[in-house]
């Protein structure tokens, strides 16, 4: 994830460019990097559950699989945008949770399933354009801005904006229901939602000039303001889109479970969605990886705890495996890819 | 009246002392006790005994406990990393203390040690990973948080009820959770000395300059062959112990084997990490940073809970508090640096008296007599502010680059580096054993011994005990000489700048220099006079209990009796010269040699008594466009004890010598030397003592 | 058990003597007992500590407790620790130093404020605990008989689940260490153990209690069992993912749902939406009730604080479709 390894993500243009990258190579070609360590991790867990497991390789637990995951993954997707561009959103749970518990509270009181939506998206843009300034403009680290955002927003969430803590999915929102439950020609509509979001933020990453200006300035902020990039714009732009990533997470979430329970940003599903992406192989310090990589980190998580909870496992050994799997999977990249003083970054943790 | 106004003004008002404050490293803490201070001040005025001994005593008391953790995440966050686990090892720590307590019924330092053993292996664990396998700091205990949160939940399952099911009275146990000593709860002492011993371990232990160091450039500390593995694979270690060292008096005080023990307390402790101003990347930060971030957020939290706040505003109360404390401190840690440049430079009121003519008739009047100058080592040295001759008739000269230069008589075509000092030296003095004493800018006082083997004789005097500077470090010894008993005075030009930032002192023309008297006997240095304005070139006068001495930006030679019945007293020889004098020598006729560095000019006189024109001057423009003083043109004048001025030597043109800022006499011919030249000057002096030699005459 | 109900029972009908039992003396006369009733309570202080506000449990409890503060003149207040035990007990320890008169707690887990109960009622404070309860004992404890409440639950899914069935269950608990989810197993076990045909495919818990983890479980364990007979359920706000994963699934009607909560609206809409086909009430009103007069009996007490030591268990009430006509679901505009 530091500067040994420059092929996350699928950048095979990048590797083209440095050549053979660093950091030791097995496979003459394949660059032996987290995001493959973790590919393979995921393949054997997965082959493992499909041999052993009866009932795990069918195409309804495989959909299971993917549905009990697709939040998350959404959420991911948001996530890798800000990681992507050096920095970390600690707030996207309050912000999957406000905004959307605000649309449904609004569409509960008939002002229209379009007013209701559009007021969830100003705050969602709103929670981004805040975190973007501070991080931007008072240049406070990102870790701690969203973190005391997220606060604030929950904060906000208590402040009797809404009768109870769990806002449920009102009768006049059963338009849009679809998009947490149901399915389309047996996918469910959830794990459609992230394919859908995957996508759109896929394209948006690799295709468009503002996608390559946040791999620019996550990359080398200095550089990037020098070659003309709007740098401080470019940020609020990341947090924004977090914002709204979660917030579409939230409108799933609450479709599919027809609530929203804003208590959500007490648990540590952060950490969770953190993990995902930088698992799959974004690097923390920026200008790494790209969707694919949030695709495997979801898919490595969901297959762990499907398998698990299929045998019955208990909440907290799952944890446990879980926690014991994925450092199992940083300490081979480590091993693999060591990093040294010349590689490593200052101030990079 | 106004000018009258303006004098009091700079005479009494400490200008300089906001410069100086603002440059103390401990002003970093500056916005941090701001913030405590404030939130005390709010929550005091909001709720009834808020300061009150029971509620100061239950703060101190949580405040301790999560003190502990504070300053584990401290010394991780300084390192360079971030340690997330803090949270899931507490919560380990603290069941495994309730079991070895409740159910085990082991003694009490047996149940510290053990949970003290775990919380160092679980940090141990991160420390590996993160110190020895190079993983990432910030994922790594992200998922060791994960996986101790696991095993908790796991052991508390099975534990809690038969934690629950017994109340020990083990009363040494009790003692540490709820017990006070001196009416100060156990846990407030235990933690004052905790962050005391971890304070001098930071700024005054090889191990915590190998944390700063680390955290600060973590390559360039590798590259010096710190052991940056080791030290960081430690650090973790240290915040596990710490983490377990706060379990064991919450265990004590709650006994409370509860399921989300713990949850959340790592956002908690890097969030009063973050406002007591520890910085995120490392190198920076203190224990004072965490114990005030640490009171900060506990002040808060319970203030907040005591005002029965409701969630939601209290939650947005804490997020706005947060960032206003941290956009304020990251502005002053961007901005204080900024401030130091526009503040520190703080101009005083200096009137000169007028400035003596030095036309034809007066004794100043001009002339080429140094047009004659032989040069020595021309293109050969640099720098050389003083020159001095040994018995054998050598010479020899400071350079610049740190080195004293001897030229070999009897032509002083022959030189070679004498000995080598490491910084710049300015005067010289031989001793009768022909040691040859230096002043060293931005170093002190060294000596050269005849085996040429170089020795630092002081470089520190008595603090004073109002100087906000730290005025006990020498920063700009400039010219000495020896009293018939040993006894070294020597000046020192200024305590508040740097050699190279001479012009910026002269800009402030206040008294910042003094004479200071190093006395062999005890080894001892004393400062004799302070507020001088620049002192200078320092000679030991006829009498041999006083030192006459030049003031440079004051223009004014004065006379200060360390000795016999004036002892004690100062007073002015010449209080008006038309230039800025710099060294002082004797003459073979009982008088006295002294070279003027550069001419007065109107301008800068008057800009002396415009105090406000310079420090517009020296807010709004850059460094190099600021006036300085001349110090092109000089010329060398001899002068007796009543101040009378004989004789007067200059080169009008500028040909040859124009730059003086010493002059030796030696056997008939004075050797001159310029601390912007590259050459020494020699002329035959008419009429002078053929035999005279100026070095060590006294102590013989 | 029954005996402690009939000492709650005497409690409250001396409280309810005290307050009403005079209103219809035919001459009149001034009540010796009334001025010194009120004055005494004027001035006293109230502090609920909850785990959290803003669920229909709490909000219920604190506006009648704060109704009645209002009505009688002593102060109530809330202080929320949100979800967070140690903020739960910094508020406790500061309490103790302010000494409220009296402290009505929810405790997070059987242990975390146990101690500090203990000093507070040391120090001369009233605790009543609510809902859960340490393993100290204080002046009162208003709360449902969780392991009773388990035993309704699995009652009726055996009853349900019994031959001609799959007789596959699946059991979501609470957070493991909470003492409410685990003597709620312990109901649980009570029943299931007794009955052979039926079969337990999996025990998971909610975390703390997430309707988004309820829903997840459910749907892996129906992909594993489509056969699956019945749920118990943890709670009613949980048990909102539990239902919308059974209806995802399109086993609306064929998966047996027990659910359990306080009796608010989501009790009788999950009801007569299908989203749970058994649902036992403890009675929020009822227990609200229970918890207001025990203030004003430790209120009006001279003895030393923890004389007197009181549980009242919450009769519970069992709704289903065949009485859900009849029964009474509360909201926070409808609570008296």
């Amino acid at each position: 994830m530091s500067g040994t390894e420059l092929n996350g993500g699928g950048q095979a243009e990048a590797v083209a460019k440095a050549g053979p990258a660093g950091g030791a190579s097995f496979l003459k070609g394949v660059a032996f990097d987290q995001q493959m360590i973790v590919l393979l991790l995921f393949a054997a867990i997965f082959l493992a559950f499909s041999l052993l497991l009866p009932g795990f390789f069918t195409v309804g637990n495989l959909l299971t699989l993917m549905r009990t995951v697709s939040v998350l993954g959404i959420l991911g997707l948001g996530m890798a945008v800000v990681v992507i561009g050096r920095g970390i959103d600690l707030s996207m749970i309050a912000s999957l949770a406000v905004p959307s518990a605000v649309v449904l509270m609004l569409a509960s009181k008939d002002y229209g399933i379009a007013t209701s939506l559009l007021c969830g998206v100003s705050l969602a843009v709103a929670i981004g354009v805040l975190n973007g300034f501070l991080v931007a403009y008072a240049e406070i680290p990102s870790l701690f801005t969203t973190l005391a955002v997220g606060i604030g927003i929950a904060g906000i969430g208590q402040s009797g904006l809404f009768e109870y803590e769990i806002v449920p999915w009102p009768a006049q929102l059963a338009a849009i229901s679809w998009i947490g439950q149901g399915s389309l020609l047996g996918i469910p509509y959830s794990v459609l939602a992230f394919i859908a979001a995957a996508i759109i933020v896929g394209i948006f990453m690799r295709k468009t000039r503002l996608g390559a200006f946040i791999y620019a300035s996550g990359d080398n902020p200095n550089a990037a303001r020098i070659a003309g990039i709007p740098v401080r714009p470019i940020l609020m732009l990341q947090y924004i889109i977090a914002g709204l990533v979660a917030m579409f997470a939230g409108l799933v979430l609450s479709a599919s479970s027809s609530s929203m329970d804003t208590r959500i940003f007490n648990l540590t599903w952060i950490y969770d969605v953190i993990l995902v992406v930088v698992l799959g192989g974004i690097g923390l310090s920026g200008g790494r990886g790209g969707v694919i990589n949030v695709i495997i980190g979801t898919l490595l998580i969901g297959t762990i705890v499907n398998g698990m909870t299929i045998m019955n496992v208990s909440f907290e050994m799952q944890n446990l495996i879980k926690g014991v799997v994925l450092l199992a999977a940083l300490s081979i990249d480590s091993i693999v890819n060591p990093r040294n003083e010349e590689t490593a970054q200052q101030g990079d943790i | 009246m106004s000018n009258t106004l303006t004098k009091l003004r700079y005479r009494y008002w400490p200008d300089h002392v906001f410069g100086e404050l603002l440059q103390k490293q401990w002003m970093e803490t500056a916005v941090p006790l701001l913030v405590l201070l404030l939130t005390i001040a709010f929550f005091s005025s909001r709720i009834d005994n808020f300061i009150s001994v029971a509620n100061l005593s239950d703060t101190l008391r949580q405040a301790s406990e999560l003190g502990f953790v504070v300053l584990g995440m401290s010394l991780v966050l300084i390192v360079g990393g971030i340690d997330l686990s803090v949270a899931s090892v507490f919560a380990l720590c603290n069941l495994t203390a309730l079991y070895c307590i409740n159910v085990l019924g082991l003694p009490t330092p047996a149940v510290i040690a053990l949970t003290l053993l775990l919380g160092a292996v679980l940090g141990a664990v991160n420390g590996v990973l993160i110190g020895y396998m190079r993983m990432r700091a910030f994922l790594t205990t992200m998922v060791t948080l994960i996986v101790y949160k696991a095993i908790h939940d796991l052991l508390n399952f099975q534990l809690a009820v038969a934690i629950s099911s017994v109340v020990p009275d083990v009363p040494a146990w009790d003692f540490l959770g709820n017990g006070d000593f001196l009416s100060i709860p156990t846990v407030v002492w235990v933690f004052a000395i905790v962050a005391i011993a971890s304070h001098i371990f930071l700024t005054r232990l090889r191990p915590g300059w190998y944390v700063m160091a680390i955290g600060g450039n973590r390559r360039s500390a590798y590259n010096i062959g710190l052991p940056v593995n080791r030290v960081v694979a430690m650090s973790y270690m240290a915040s596990g112990v710490f983490a377990a060292t706060s379990a064991i008096f919450y265990a004590s005080r709650l006994a409370s084997p509860g399921a989300d023990t713990g949850k959340g307390l790592e956002i908690t402790v890097l969030t009063a990490a973050i406002l007591g101003g520890i910085r995120l990347g490392g190198g920076k930060g203190s224990v004072t940073k965490a114990v005030l971030g640490t009171l900060i957020i506990l002040i808060i939290t319970n203030g907040l809970l005591r005002l029965a706040t409701p969630a939601g505003a209290a939650r947005l109360i804490l997020a706005t508090i947060l960032l206003l404390a941290a956009t304020l401190d990251i502005r002053w840690f961007k901005n204080r640096h900024k401030a130091v440049q526009e503040l520190y430079v703080s101009p005083s009121y200096l009137e000169l008296p007028q400035s003596p003519p030095t036309g034809a008739s007066s004794p100043f009047a001009l002339n080429d007599r140094l047009r004659a100058v032989e040069q020595i080592g021309l293109g050969e040295v640099e720098s050389p502010e003083d020159v001095i001759l040994d018995r054998e008739d050598n010479l020899y000269c400071g350079s610049r680059h740190g080195e004293i230069i001897r030229f070999f008589a009897p032509d002083y075509k022959r030189m070679e580096v004498y000995a080598r000092i490491g910084g710049q030296p300015l005067g010289m003095a031989f001793d009768a054993g022909g040691t040859l004493f230096v002043c060293v800018g931005g170093m002190g006082l060294y000596r050269v011994n005849p085996d040429r083997t170089v020795e630092k004789v002081t470089d520190e005097t008595n603090r004073s005990l109002l100087s906000v500077v730290d005025d006990s470090r020498l920063r700009l010894a400039d010219d000495l000489d020896i009293a018939p008993d040993g006894r070294i005075f020597f000046s020192e030009a200024t305590i508040r700048y740097e050699m190279h930032e001479w012009p910026t002192d002269s800009l402030e023309g206040r008294g910042n220099g003094r004479i200071i008297c190093y006395d062999p006997r005890s080894g001892k240095t004393h400062t004799v006079l302070r507020h001088l304005i620049f002192p200078n070139g320092v000679v030991l006068a006829s009498d041999k209990e006083s030192i006459i001495f030049a003031e440079s930006w004051n223009c004014s030679i004065k006379r200060h009796w360390f000795a016999g019945a004036k002892e004690g007293t100062t007073e002015t020889v010449i209080a008006s010269l038309p230039g800025y004098p710099d060294n002082i020598n004797v003459s073979s006729d009982g008088n006295y040699w002294l070279a003027l560095m550069g001419m007065r000019s109107p301008a800068f006189d008057l800009a002396m008594r415009k105090p406000a024109f310079r420090r517009r001057m020296s807010k709004r423009l850059p460094g190099d466009e600021w006036l300085a003083p001349n110090i092109n043109t000089g010329c060398i004048v001899k002068f007796n004890e009543k101040g009378e001025i004989l004789d007067a030597l200059w080169d009008l043109g500028g040909l040859n010598h124009p730059m003086i800022t010493s002059m030796r006499e030696h056997k008939g011919y004075l050797y001159i030397g310029g601390i912007s030249n590259n050459r020494i000057g020699r002329i035959k002096l008419e009429g002078a003592d053929p035999e005279f030699v100026s070095s060590g005459r006294y102590n013989v | 058990m029954i005996g402690l109900k009939k000492i709650g029972m005497a409690v409250a009908m001396a409280a309810t003597v005290l307050t009403g039992g005079i209103a219809h003396a035919q001459n009149s006369m001034s009540d010796p007992a009334r001025a010194g009733y009120y004055d005494n309570l004027k001035g006293k202080r109230v502090v609920f500590v909850p785990v959290f506000m803003g669920l229909d449990l709490t909000e219920g409890w604190s506006k009648m407790m704060s109704r009645q503060a209002d009505k009688l003149g002593y102060k109530y207040e809330v202080r929320n620790s949100n979800f967070n035990t140690a903020a739960g007990a910094q508020t406790i320890t500061s309490l103790i130093t302010e000494k409220p008169d009296v402290i009505v707690v929810q405790n997070p887990d059987v242990q975390s404020y146990a101690k500090l109960l203990a000093k507070a009622e040391k120090a001369g404070i009233h605790v009543i605990q609510l809902n859960m309860k340490t393993n100290v004992l204080t002046t009162g404890f208003v709360g449902a008989d969780v392991e009773e409440l388990g035993e309704l639950q699995a009652k009726e899914v055996v009853a349900h689940c019994g031959s001609g069935t799959s007789g596959k269950v699946l059991v979501l608990a609470g957070p493991p260490s909470s003492p409410f989810s685990a003597y709620m197993l312990k109901g649980y076990e009570n029943i299931l153990n007794k009955s052979p045909e039926v079969k337990v495919v999996s025990v998971q818990s909610t975390g703390d209690y997430e309707s988004a983890k309820a829903k997840s479980i459910t749907q892996v364990v129906l992909q594993q069992h489509p056969d699956l007979c019945g749920v118990l359920g943890v709670w009613d706000n949980t048990d909102v993912g539990t239902a919308a994963a059974v209806k995802e699934a399109g086993k609306s009607g064929q998966v047996f749902v027990s659910s359990s909560g306080g009796g608010g609206e989501l009790a009788c809409k999950g009801i007569e939406e299908g989203m749970w086909q058994h649902y036992v009430s403890y009675d929020v009103p009822g227990q609200a009730r229970d918890l207001n007069n025990l203030i004003l009996a430790a209120l009006q007490d001279k003895n030393p604080v923890g004389t007197t030591k009181t549980i009242l268990y919450t009769p519970l009430v069992i709704y289903n479709k065949d009485n859900i006509k009849n029964q009474f679901c509360w909201t926070l505009d409808t609570i008296r």
